[in-house]
């Protein structure tokens, strides 16, 4: 777990110090496209997690999860 | 795509699920009103007969039902409302038995069970100059099950706007009344608590990439034992650890995005998963777009679960294949094409799993899923 622990926050400096290339605001274009988003289709999203939750031991990522259904 | 698109995948503030605080990625308040809808056809592969002891081999078939609308409230507010409802039939695992030639057989529910789920979820989103904060209420119902949570989530940009940090917690409160508990000697009322938070941290990486990772923690405490297997037991605490990144990138030649998702999951179970996913958004023209799609799925089994039942045991044990060693590979394609305001789109799933797919050995299941699902949806706006 210290390892896993470690691993992730090294990750997430990782990604704070990626960002070495200025882009400023008029060239976020290409950013702002629909399937550039991270989730571009959410109610295709939830409904994958839902799925997966259901069917696979894991769940969680990057958002906060509770519980929600007595799914077999 | 249209702006409708553009403001319903940047906001991504839709919380479908109950307990689902999503990640956002941009704090542009919507000025349209956009009304989604999912029509899908979820259907289980039958159960190896060879594998079936006892009961029917037909596994579930759902139908499932999603209405989404976002609208504006205001210049600086949004309110989305997501309902879906679901109506299942078949067959589940009930337990497993060893068999003289050393196999194991799988006792499955006898005839069909036939189910409906209701859930509602409710979010509030106010945008800030620099960030937006979300607050998410949501409820589930089942003859037998019922769920209610609440959510909150904020992000703020940081460095120029070029890296934004996110975090939220959500908590949910669940409540199980197992039908023909008496019959079975189920247990007859019971509930769990869920608790959960996470933090992510998005970075632009040039004007064609980005890349997000993320940590959520989960808490979760009362009965997580399945009341309709047979001699299921399990602790009544769980703590769930997951850290995922998510990488981005657009080719312009051929307009074309790269989506990358990979995920690492620990759990106090004993389990340990990865999920890779990987998802090619091409577009063809200015209307139509084509996303092929493949993931990956490994898990370790939990450090309780018995591929047969143990009927003697007072100590913790399960034979739910969900808690087995086993890998999945997922195939996917999905075509989008958009008329005027609106947005049509068909997609595909075929779901499949195996013991020896996962990338650690340990018991297997006779009882693994393999599953396809197809999606028909519009999207419009106004």
């Amino acid at each position: 777990m210290h390892f896993f622990l470690r691993f992730a926050l090294a990750s997430c400096l990782l990604v704070w110090l990626s960002g070495c290339t200025p882009v400023q605001a008029w060239e976020r274009g290409t950013l702002a496209r629909p399937e550039m988003a991270l989730e571009p289709d959410t109610m295709e999203q939830a409904l994958n997690n839902h799925v997966y939750f259901s069917k696979e031991a894991s769940s969680g990522g990057n958002s906060a999860s509770g519980g929600g259904c007595g799914c077999n | 795509m249209s702006s409708s698109r553009t403001l319903l995948a940047l906001t991504a503030s839709a919380l479908a699920l109950p307990g689902l605080a999503h990640k956002v990625k941009a704090d542009a308040a919507p000025t349209v009103t956009t009304v989604g809808y999912r029509i899908s056809a979820y259907r289980e592969h039958d159960l190896d007969r060879a594998n079936l002891l006892i009961g029917s081999a037909e596994r579930f078939d759902i139908d499932i039902h999603q209405l989404s609308v976002l609208t504006p409230v205001g210049e600086n507010h949004s309110l989305n409302v997501n309902a879906s409802y679901e109506s299942m039939s078949g067959a589940s695992p009930w337990y497993t038995i060893a068999r003289g030639d050393g196999s194991t057989g799988v006792v499955m529910s006898g005839a069909t069970i036939t189910e409906e789920r209701r859930d509602i979820s409710l979010t509030g989103r106010r945008y800030l100059d620099n960030g937006t904060l979300g607050l998410t209420l949501a409820a589930s119902h089942e003859n037998d099950y019922d769920s209610i949570s609440a959510g909150m989530d904020a992000q703020r940009h940081y460095n120029n706007d070029l890296t934004t940090i996110a975090t939220g917690f959500s908590v949910s409160s669940d409540d199980m009344d197992p039908t023909d508990a008496t019959l079975f000697n189920r247990v007859t009322d019971a509930s769990k608590l869920s608790r959960s938070v996470f933090m992510s941290v998005t970075q632009i990486i040039d004007a064609a990439s980005l890349v997000q990772t993320g940590l959520s923690v989960t808490h979760l405490s009362g009965y997580l034992t399945d009341p309709y297997k047979f001699r299921d037991r399990r602790p009544e605490s769980r703590t769930q650890w997951a850290w995922s990144t998510a990488y981005r990138r657009f080719f312009a030649g051929p307009e074309a995005a790269l989506h990358a998702d990979y995920r690492y999951f620990h759990d106090n179970f004993g389990i340990d998963s990865h999920t890779l996913e990987l998802n090619w958004y091409q577009n063809v023209g200015d209307s139509l777009q084509i996303i092929p799609g493949v993931r990956y799925y490994s898990q370790s089994a939990a450090d309780f679960f018995t591929t047969v039942s143990d009927f003697l045991s007072s100590g913790y044990n399960s034979a739910d294949y969900r808690l087995s060693a086993y890998g999945a590979l997922s195939t996917s394609l999905k075509i989008q094409w958009e008329i005027e305001a609106a947005t049509l789109s068909l997609s595909a799933e075929r779901y499949r799993s195996d013991a020896g797919m996962a990338l650690d050995n340990g018991p297997e299941s006779p009882a693994l899923v393999d599953f396809r699902r197809l999606t028909l949806g519009i999207d419009y706006s106004f």
